[in-house]
């Protein structure tokens, strides 16, 4: 599984995750003459691997937030640095994953995977291989050929992933990803994305509403403010690796996640 | 990996297949079963209400005499209906696909630039309500009476159901799927074109379908105008002589041809469309 797990090998170790610093954005949307303050002045480190949770309530500016350093959006000042130089727009090396998975309806999974490769014209054989290793990876080697209104809920993220993972994005942008699944569904996706990171390390901010989400995937859980949107806290989680079902049950993670419950609490009043 | 609760809803899929195509053959044979007892109660009405072929022929004598005329001229120095068919079919393709083309590149550049629709839509809403035979004497006027104004009146009906269905087409594919694409690696103008463009194409042949069906309901108006052949002047001369089982054979083929070309796009977008093919 070559393509899948870049950590393996001694070369690629330049695949591994980037770190990301963003300094004093801000960004002010403009509607009818009139200004909604989206972000101000966002500052933060996210080191190289590392997996950053933004937790908020909605309409904080979290998605603002992510589809600037995505490249979607420009910011009105600040700038967002990703191993040391600036992003100007979209890159394969930054995956956005939304909260609906929004896989081309007219392709089948594996044509969905093949997206990327295909646009930036890469090797065909080896692109279809590395499809159908990741389609395996993800659970969804009986489906390569189903169209996504024929998978569940569950399965369309999984293939959104494997369409994201067949770039090897360096980061990976996730905007509350699981929101809309049902929660045991989510809770298993969950644990795929801890299995699949502790693998890859690839460096994730990770958007969610969900105390609970926050506090089990993270390595730092950032608590932001309702609009303007701003960094309020952040909080390093120390829980031990790998993290899973029975991490919900574990003590240290019943009084983190009560103490992030008050951070985001504080943060709405 | 939970494998067992993700194998579930696939194992679904197939049953409610399965049940929709038992559906549809239901749907189909009620179909079926409508077609019939409308005919019947056609043929009954004319044989014992109406009782005069000229008021009324009954299906079977408009039968007969559609079946007549696919091998005997009609008027006697002219076509076939198949002749007068395909003269009508050519009009219609003819406007068809003249009035796409400038209906589809009026609606990219509607959904592409906002000022461009500012200056469009009035002339459009203006012109969508008219209808085709207000136009028949001016189009006479400026084209004389060849091909030409048969060809640009159906164009005229084509244009802003295209222009319109393609601009809204474009317009309601999400910025997320856009943004999706960029971010998987795709430059500006794949994305225009293998997304963009692409997830519009089902609801742009959608649009089509109505272009289609609106050109062939104006056929008739389009053919007053100083016609010798086609399908609208068999109607029109079979009235004047009070040949009424040949108005209702001309109605019958322009009705069939209309189902059958409707079904042909039907299946070009169940193609192009996968969550259609159910």
């Amino acid at each position: 599984m070559s393509g899948v797990a870049p950590g393996s090998g001694s070369g690629d170790s330049a695949q591994r995750g980037a770190a990301i610093t963003i300094a004093g954005l801000t960004k002010t949307f403009w509607r009818g003459g009139e200004a909604t303050e989206a972000l101000a002045a966002i500052d933060l480190e996210v080191p190289a691997g590392a997996f950053v949770c933004l937790l908020g309530p909605s309409g904080c500016g979290k998605s603002t937030l992510l589809h600037i350093i995505a490249g979607f959006l420009k910011a009105d000042r600040g700038e967002v640095l990703v191993d040391g130089r600036r992003v100007t727009g979209p890159g394969a090396e930054r995956c956005m994953l939304f909260q609906s998975p929004t896989l081309f309806p007219w392709l089948t999974t594996r044509d969905n995977v093949l997206f990327g490769p295909r646009a930036q014209g890469k090797p065909r054989a080896a692109a279809e291989r590395e499809a159908d290793q990741l389609l395996e990876l993800v659970g969804l080697g009986a489906f390569r050929r189903h169209y996504p209104h024929q998978l569940s809920g569950g399965m369309r993220h999984r293939a959104a992933l494997a369409r994201a993972l067949i770039n090897r994005p360096r980061i990976l942008l996730m905007d509350e990803p699981f929101a809309a699944l049902d929660a045991i569904t989510r809770a298993s996706m969950q644990e795929f994305l801890l299995e699949l990171w502790e693998r890859q390390r690839t460096t994730i901010i990770f958007v969610t509403h969900d105390v609970e989400e926050a506090s089990l995937l993270g390595d730092r859980v950032c608590v932001m403010s309702p609009r303007p949107g701003r960094i309020l806290s952040a909080t390093e989680v120390r829980l031990p690796r790998p993290r899973g079902e029975a991490t919900r049950d574990a003590p240290d993670f019943v009084v983190l996640r009560r103490q992030m419950r008050a951070e985001l609490a504080r943060a709405c009043q | 990996m939970t494998e067992r609760s993700i194998a579930a809803p696939p194992l679904a899929a197939p049953v409610r297949r399965r049940g929709a195509a038992g559906l549809s053959r239901q749907r189909m044979l009620l179909s079926a079963a409508s077609i019939i007892l409308g005919l019947v109660i056609w043929q009954l009405t004319a044989m014992l209400v109406i009782r005069d072929t000229v008021l009324l022929p009954t299906p079977i004598q408009t039968g007969a005499t559609l079946l007549r005329y696919l091998q005997m001229p009609y008027p006697t120095d002219g076509e076939t209906l198949i002749g007068h068919a395909a003269t009508s079919a050519m009009r219609i393709f003819a406007g068809f696909a003249i009035g796409t083309v400038i209906g589809i590149a009026t609606g990219a550049l509607m959904a592409g630039f906002r000022p461009f629709r500012a200056l469009v839509d009035p002339f459009i809403e203006i012109t969508r309500p008219l209808p085709p035979l207000a136009f028949v004497p001016v189009l006479v006027v400026w084209f004389g009476i060849g091909e030409t104004p048969k060809i640009v009146l159906i164009a005229m009906g084509v244009v802003p159901v295209m222009a319109i269905s393609t601009a809204a087409a474009l317009d309601r594919v999400s910025e997320d799927m856009l943004n999706v694409a960029r971010s998987l690696g795709a430059s500006e103008l794949h994305t225009m074109l293998h997304v963009r463009i692409r997830a519009a194409v089902p609801h742009i042949v959608t649009g089509m379908r109505l272009a289609m069906g609106l050109s062939w309901t104006s056929i008739v108006a389009v053919e007053m105008i100083a016609a010798t052949a086609g399908l609208g002047y068999v109607i029109l001369q079979a009235g004047l002589f009070l040949n009424t089982s040949l108005i209702f054979a001309g109605i019958l083929i322009i009705a069939a041809l209309g189902i059958a070309i409707d079904a042909l796009l039907r299946l070009l977008q169940r193609r192009l469309d996968p969550t259609m093919s159910r």
